[in-house]
């Protein structure tokens, strides 16, 4: 229908039926608050939904960031920074960390960054933490595109 | 007592599949087959290749 309506519009033809077509997405659109939105989402995993008022994603992604990081602590993840390039898969695993915001540097301000690494958990601890922080990297771009109006 | 490691693949099979399904599908009816299709994904790869791996050395 809006194919025909567009192609009559190209033959000069009146069309007084034109419809909406812009998805409800776009009219949501808000695209001064995409870099707040994106900070908040790194700070606190959920907090750029909740503050584009997609309440229920946001309460989603917080509760399982959360509880996959908080599990990953308990696991005795080690969280201590790992900057330089003689062992880039310990950079990117740390990187990955880094990517959870406040509770990654709150976790390790209380003292969890050490870990356990004779703990039969250690491992999976680590994976826990490093998949929270790589999840939060899709929710900071997802918080982008729902502020463009890209997502609805 | 800690859970055994099945217990933390399930649980992490779930939490990653719930978050997948919000990011990836906009209705609800598509969130939750999308989230049950990649947690059962999961869940069996994982035990599938635990199984294979059953006769190498530990």
């Amino acid at each position: 229908m809006v194919r025909s309506q567009l192609s009559r519009r190209a033959r000069g033809e009146r069309t007084d039926e034109l419809v909406e077509t812009r998805p409800a997405a776009a009219v949501r659109a808000r695209p001064a608050a995409a870099v707040p939105a994106c900070l908040l989402a790194w700070l606190i995993p959920g907090a750029g939904h909740l503050f584009l008022r997609r309440t229920g994603k946001g309460l989603l992604f917080l509760g399982a960031i959360g509880t996959l990081f908080v599990m990953g602590v308990m696991m005795d993840a080690r969280l201590q920074m790992y900057i330089g390039l003689d062992d880039p898969l310990a950079f990117l695993r740390s990187l990955a960390q880094m990517a959870l915001g406040l509770p990654y540097f709150a976790a390790r301000a209380l003292g969890f960054d050490a870990g356990l690494v004779t703990s039969v958990t250690h491992e999976y601890g680590n994976t826990f933490t490093e998949v929270g922080g790589l999840l939060n990297i899709l929710i900071v771009l997802d918080a982008y595109d729902t502020a463009m109006g890209r997502k609805p | 007592m800690r859970p055994s490691h099945l217990v933390y693949l399930i649980v992490f099979s779930g939490l990653v599949s719930a978050v997948f399904a919000t990011l990836l599908r906009d209705d609800m009816p598509g969130r939750v087959r999308f989230a049950l299709t990649a947690f059962g994904a999961f869940v069996v790869s994982a035990l599938a290749v635990g199984w294979l791996m059953y006769p190498f050395p530990g």
